[in-house]
């Protein structure tokens, strides 16, 4: 591999955002391209966090600083990304569902599907069924990414199913559900698309979702 | 006494599920009123003790009082657990706000101190009070996800927040010993997900000296998989831990001091609140068979029943843990 792309999956292994940014523009420099520079790179790297993560070397502060540093790299690519028409894998609607306060999982499947190259709209917590609409209206995502981590908050996921048909929106995009208390089957209950019980599951749920797996 | 004395000393295994907001049946009150309102949660906690008979009784689990007693924003929803929807601290600065408050002011921080003098008054069994965890409180003040990348990248924000947290635990945790508490059991779920370093750093340390500063009995709950953190949790001088479902117990205790006791861990959603009672009995013998070479163990569940937890559940899981 590119000495420049070693480094730069140090990098987000360490959370190192500058030396992250640092390095993006080097690989830029050195005309490797931008699409390269992405799926070698940085979503090689998270590939690599989600792994640590499994094995119970990574803790969730190391997960969210290497997703932080990766992101800052991202941020940089894009621009370059968009003039090479390098598509993202799809985009997301993330949020905690109403009534539901527990973020840090959301967040690092959020950081975990961003770091796989898709395009994250992160509602936050508490998110009542009409904003997950709304945003799926105006956003024309491909997924509703949705977590809950209390028995009471969990009906909320059906009620968004619900909104969403209601609104003629649930054709046009997939739903995936997640969260502990949550199961594979209560998922095929309230009619969603799928169910993964960690990050980087969710990251290959999304991408087999949308064909890209 | 110690936790283990008393333990060894118990004929049979104690009993003793983790229940306050199932009481909201046999009262019925709402969670709301029982937060407010010292003489209803007493009785609240007064009527489970007469129906199910356990070895010791906590009064609710809330991890808003402290928060709310230093002054940040509390959400108290009718029928659900208060909580902090807004997280005001970022920088140490930012914590000069809180440092003028005396909690034992605070009028929900009266309540349950209340509650534990009216325990202490008329049962006969071990009584227990929870306080929040120093890493749980500073995750209120600033949010968990900033918590979390602090411990990493700012660890001194996260030393003076925890630092102000065990300032404000240590008065609160006296004072329920002095209303007559048994045992204090400090709630630090926040720290599931940080390395067993972090855990020491930031939770363990300062959930030492509480310990130390209390002159009780000292459980330390985190719910959640911690697997990993049983020896830091252990170096605490935590009498007793009480650990969720998560965990495979038999596992956890061979890595247990054999004077630390083991308290758990029957799921509190899908085996009590799912389950029939005759799934509450399986489950129950189950745990009990697997932990019957172990005499430091309390039979509990794994964490706080939810308040619709059937009331047949409780009592089928109090009569299986009698039957041994
Ligand atoms: C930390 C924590 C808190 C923190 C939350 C901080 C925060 N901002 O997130 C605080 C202290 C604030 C808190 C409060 C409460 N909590 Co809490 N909390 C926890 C705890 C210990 C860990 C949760 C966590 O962060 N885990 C780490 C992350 C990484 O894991 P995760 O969230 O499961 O996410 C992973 C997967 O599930 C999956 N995933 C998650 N979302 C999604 C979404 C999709 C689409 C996909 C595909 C996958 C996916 O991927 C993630 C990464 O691998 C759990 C214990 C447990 N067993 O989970 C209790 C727990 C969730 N809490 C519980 C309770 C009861 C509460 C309170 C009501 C407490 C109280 N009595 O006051 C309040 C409610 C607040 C509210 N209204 O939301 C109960 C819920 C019981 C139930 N099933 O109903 C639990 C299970 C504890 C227990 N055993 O009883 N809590």
């Amino acid at each position: 591999m590119d000495p420049i792309l070693e480094a730069m999956r140090e990098d987000v292994l360490d959370g190192d955002q500058e030396s992250v940014e640092d390095n993006v523009q080097a690989a830029l420099a050195a005309d490797i391209p931008a699409g390269t520079i992405l799926t070698e790179g940085l979503i090689a790297a998270m590939r690599e966090v989600g792994e640590l993560f499994e094995e119970g070397e990574y803790f969730v502060p190391e997960m969210l600083i290497a997703a932080r540093a990766m992101k800052g790299g991202l941020q940089l690519l894009k621009p370059h990304l968009v003039a090479a028409d390098v598509q993202p894998a799809g985009r997301i609607i993330a949020g905690t569902v109403q009534g539901d306060l527990h973020d840090i999982g959301k967040n690092l499947v959020c950081m975990m599907l961003e770091g796989a190259g898709f395009e994250i709209i992160d509602l936050g917590t508490d998110v009542p069924p009409e904003k997950f609409v709304e945003a799926a209206q105006h956003e024309q995502a491909d997924i509703i990414a949705m977590s809950a981590l209390l028995t009471t908050t969990m009906p909320n996921m059906k009620h968004v199913i619900s909104a969403l048909e209601t609104a003629e929106l649930r054709q046009s995009v997939k739903v995936i559900v997640g969260g502990a208390p949550v199961t594979q089957t209560f998922a095929e209950s309230i009619g969603a698309d799928g169910y993964a019980p960690d990050a980087s599951r969710a990251t290959a749920l999304a991408q087999s979702l949308l064909g890209l797996a | 006494m110690n936790l283990i004395d008393r333990v060894i000393a118990h004929p049979g295994r104690m009993v003793v599920p983790l229940m306050g907001f199932p009481g909201t049946q046999l009262t019925h009150s709402t969670i709301w009123q029982n937060e407010f309102n010292a003489r209803m949660q007493f009785e609240t906690i007064a009527a489970l003790v007469d129906r199910f008979k356990p070895d010791a009784a906590f009064f609710m689990m809330d991890l808003a009082v402290e928060a709310g007693a230093i002054g940040l924003p509390v959400v108290f929803p009718q029928n659900e657990s208060p909580t902090v929807k807004h997280h005001p601290v970022h920088t140490i600065a930012d914590l000069d706000q809180f440092r003028a408050i005396d909690v034992l002011y605070d009028g929900r921080v009266r309540t349950y101190i209340s509650v534990m003098e009216q325990m202490a008054a008329a049962l006969d069994i071990i009584k227990g009070a929870y306080v929040i965890g120093p890493f749980t409180l500073a995750g209120l003040m600033m949010g968990a996800t900033e918590l979390a990348i602090a411990t990493i990248e700012r660890r001194d924000l996260v030393h003076a927040a925890a630092t102000l947290a065990t300032e404000v635990i240590i008065p609160y945790g006296q004072a329920l010993v002095a209303a007559g508490a048994d045992t204090v059991c400090i709630l630090e779920p926040t720290a599931t997900f940080i390395s067993p370093h972090a855990f020491d750093e930031f939770s363990g340390h300062y959930v030492r000296q509480i310990f130390e500063a209390l002159d009780t009995i000292g459980i330390l709950h985190i719910c959640g998989d911690t697997q990993h953190l049983i020896e830091p949790m252990c170096a605490t001088g935590a009498q007793g831990l009480s650990l969720d479902a998560p965990l495979d117990f038999p596992a956890a205790i061979a890595q247990m001091p054999e004077d630390v006791v083991l308290i758990g861990n029957l799921d509190p959603v899908r085996v009590m609140t799912n389950g029939s009672p005759a799934e509450v009995r399986a489950a129950t013998h189950k745990l009990l068979e697997d932990m019957a070479p172990y005499p430091n163990f309390i039979l509990s569940t794994g964490c706080d029943l939810p308040p619709e937890t059937p009331l047949d559940n409780i009592a089928a899981f109090m009569e299986a843990g009698r039957a041994t």
